[in-house]
């Protein structure tokens, strides 16, 4: 590879990838036609589900939930709202209902209706500090009052969109990471490195995020 | 008006379906002399060059998640097929709940399939014999021994000799070492003496024939970009027709087998769905290897005034004993593979470790409270992120947002693992296909009505593929989380969801209670043979591939062989 050519080896590889899906997608499929509206669409995307209220509420609810931070940007930075406002359109044309768009439009109904009973104030207008109180309450669907248990639900909904909009884009990729996607020249298996962390933990236990692991007998 | 047409040529042997049932047949038919007419009702394609290996979600719609036309994903290789193939309906006799996938495409299902490649062992061909339940094949394992060889020889699969009842080893190709995830299942299948061996997938790990060794990106179901897994187009069709004796027709939807006064099989009419006019071509003998329900649908539609029934019907089982494999899942979480260094997972395109089934003693001293057993496989580690796979984070986390949850996402990440059962359904008189009365599809072929019921042997099997996932989880320190509850009969999967139909035109020993002979050769048609999964006997919990390829291979070798004798 010259210097000149301008291209490094790994996008020569995304190159060599992205030929032989436009073959598949034009033998008669109908992709190719779709794979274009999409590109085309990636510069102003059109709103399809999202009101201009609306957006502004995702757009801070998605950042509140995946902020910037030393690692990688926030979830607009990432374009999660296009991604979940796509979704939701997407998963009514499949699933035959709205019923996903309704629980999300919902939820940032009484998202407003909540501040404006208490603060007097959109969710969107709120301070940081406010907007992060009121969270707070749905955040954590096992302390959720009786009464906040279907807005806890909500807020799960739309913290599943927000994650799924940020890892699966090229930034949350990075960011995870994830490493793969790529031709191994040889494949070793388990890493001797994390497998020993791996007999560590079997053999004293470990606490984590998700439960304690006794030791394995 | 569509016209009829025939063409003047007559072929040796006429193939219908270009899936690992024809490819095999075309194959070993192309090599042996004959002249041979392959008809695929899909359009042609070449993984080698289709291929969207190394693609990311990101630029595909919805981040590649599947839609009603892709089940399986944007990416899939699966151009034109699914439950749903637009022009082609199916129906459900009430009660019924049966999903029909269909891959309209040169190589069908070939080209994304899972490549899990399992011989049937001897007790699998004899289940009847064994516990009662069932049908007898009319042939033993050792009469399909040499075929799994040439089999796997050919096509190339990977895997390890372990001497287990009943799991017949083969030519192994050397296994990929396991991910760490897979080491760590296996020991807690140690724990709870569930046997836990390198898996067996067809999918070269060594250069063979030709084909390059794989480069682990993980993504077989995308087709192959450089031809080292199994797919019928790149291994079967395209050096069969180096040989010069293989002509493909695309688009040649087959509707049925016409048959002479004689009462042979004359040639095969199809519709060539680019003119939707009707063509007849000729050969002096016919394969079908259409998929099980599509051979039936053939076989059920070829009416003559010698065969008002059907062609090949006599005993009325055309269609008959459909099966399916028993799937049931449950999903963990292993906070022990939390918050490790980051490492590419990725590896072959499936499972590099799964579980063979370990009960066959229980069994036979009447230990267990069903027939017949399961294989479990299972997936995790850090995969290529998609569409939807960041979901019930709270369930892990608690809850929480911000840069809090961000951090603990990465932690995650990787932590998941999935069990997914497969296991053996018995042949019941209520599961079977026959002609809707009034329906048909856009080329004027009557369409397939479906009947299908589980037993209480399928019902209670799922239950126990529940009770052994949760054990493993919770013995490797995890959580599980399942839907699966005696109301919706344990998870069980709909009829025809894993994808595994088998059935419909069984081979037998005797032509009043078979379709086939022992040779896949009708008992009442000697020049019409069936090469896909339509004569299996029963549906052990191997995937029916490797057997369809070497059952294929073996009726292949009889044609050639009658042929040479003058007995066709």
């Amino acid at each position: 590879m010259t210097e000149k050519s301008g291209v490094s080896r790994r996008d020569l590889f995304q190159i060599m990838g992205a030929v032989p899906a436009m073959a598949a997608a034009t033998a008669g499929s109908g992709l190719a036609q779709k794979r274009e509206n999409h590109e085309t669409r990636q510069g102003a995307y059109q709103r399809k589900v999202f009101d201009d209220h609306d957006w502004q509420t995702v757009r801070v609810l998605c950042d509140l939930i995946v902020p910037a931070d030393e690692r990688s940007g926030s979830a607009t930075q990432a374009g999660v709202p296009e991604f979940i406002d796509d979704w939701l359109d997407f998963r009514r044309e499949q699933d035959g209902n709205d019923d996903l768009a309704a629980q999300i439009l919902g939820g940032l109904a009484w998202l407003d209706r909540e501040s404006l009973r208490l603060l007097n104030n959109n969710f969107a207008a709120l301070d940081a500090e406010l907007q992060q109180q009121l969270l707070d309450r749905i955040a954590f669907p096992e302390t959720a009052t009786a009464d906040d248990r279907r807005w806890a639900a909500f807020f799960s909904k739309f913290r599943d969109l927000t994650l799924n909009g940020f890892y699966s884009s090229k930034m949350g990729i990075a960011d995870l990471p994830y490493l793969g996607n790529t031709a191994v020249a040889e494949w070793k298996g388990c890493d001797p490195a994390v497998w020993a962390k791996l007999e560590e933990r079997m053999k004293n236990g470990y606490k984590g995020l998700g439960g304690e692991v006794k030791p394995w007998t | 008006m569509a016209q009829v047409k025939a063409t003047p040529k007559t072929y040796d042997v006429i193939v219908v379906g270009s899936g690992a049932g024809g490819g095999v047949a075309a194959h070993v038919l192309t090599l042996a002399g004959a002249k041979v007419c392959m008809l695929e009702a899909g359009g042609w394609y070449d993984g080698a060059k289709q291929s969207s290996m190394f693609q990311w979600p990101y630029n595909a719609p919805h981040r590649g998640a599947g839609t009603k036309e892709k089940p399986f994903g944007y990416f899939d290789a699966t151009l034109l097929g699914g439950w749903r193939v637009p022009g082609e309906p199916y129906t459900n006799a009430a009660g019924t709940n049966w999903m029909w996938w269909r891959a309209r495409m040169l190589g069908g299902r070939t080209n994304h399939y899972g490549r899990i490649s399992l011989r049937m062992g001897p007790y699998d061909f004899k289940p009847y014999s064994r516990d009662g339940r069932g049908f007898d094949w009319p042939i033993t394992y050792d009469d399909l021994a040499p075929y799994y060889d040439k089999a796997e020889e050919l096509i190339g699969v990977f895997g390890s000799h372990e001497g287990l009842e009943n799991t017949p080893d083969g030519r192994f190709l050397p296994a990929p070492a396991p991910r760490c995830y897979e080491r760590l299942v296996k020991l807690a299948c140690d724990k709870v003496n569930v046997p836990c061996i390198p898996s067996r997938l067809a999918i070269l790990t060594r250069s063979i024939h030709g084909r390059p060794a794989c480069h682990y990106c993980a993504q077989c179901g995308r087709a192959c970009g450089i031809n080292a897994n199994f797919n019928s187009p790149g291994v079967h069709i395209f050096p069969a027709m180096k040989t010069g004796n293989l002509e493909v027709l695309t688009g040649a939807m087959a509707r049925a087998v016409v048959v002479g006064p004689n009462g042979l099989a004359r040639g095969v009419s199809y519709i060539d769905k680019k003119t939707r006019g009707e063509v007849t071509v000729n050969a002096k003998i016919v394969v079908l290897a259409a998929s099980c329900c599509e051979t039936a649908r053939i076989l059920l539609n070829s009416k003559s005034s010698l065969f008002p029934n059907g062609l090949a019907n006599s005993s009325g089982l055309v269609g008959r004993y459909l099966m399916d494999t028993v799937g049931s899942d449950v999903d963990g979480y292993l906070p022990i593979l939390e918050d490790l260094p980051p490492r590419n997972e990725d590896g072959v395109g499936g499972m590099h470790m799964y579980m063979p089934w370990w009960h066959y003693k229980d069994q036979k001293a009447g230990r267990m409270p069903f027939a017949r057993g399961y294989h479990i496989e299972f997936g995790g580690g850090r995969g290529l992120p998609g569409a939807d796979d960041f979901g019930g984070s709270e369930r892990i986390l608690g809850g929480g947002y911000g840069v809090a949850l961000k951090r603990n996402i990465r932690k995650v990440y990787g932590a998941g693992i999935g069990f997914s059962g497969r296991g053996e359904m018995i042949p019941n008189a209520d599961s079977y296909c026959d002609l809707d009365p009034n329906k048909v599809d856009q080329w004027g072929i009557p369409v397939l009505r479906f009947h299908f019921k589980w037993s209480q042997d399928e019902i209670l099997q799922a239950k126990h593929m529940q009770d052994t996932f949760k054990e493993i989880i919770t013995a490797a320190g995890g959580k599980y989380f399942t839907d699966a509850t005696a109301e919706n009969n344990w998870g069980i999967s709909r009829g025809g969801a894993i994808i595994h139909e088998v059935g419909a035109a069984r081979m037998g020993a005797d032509p009043k209670t078979s379709v086939l002979n022992s040779n896949c050769q009708a008992w009442d048609c000697k020049n019409l043979f069936v090469t896909d999964a339509a004569p299996f006997v029963s549906n052990a919990d191997k995937n029916p591939t490797l057997t369809i390829t070497a059952l294929g291979w073996r009726t292949s070798e009889y044609i050639a062989e009658q042929v040479k004798k003058r007995n066709l």
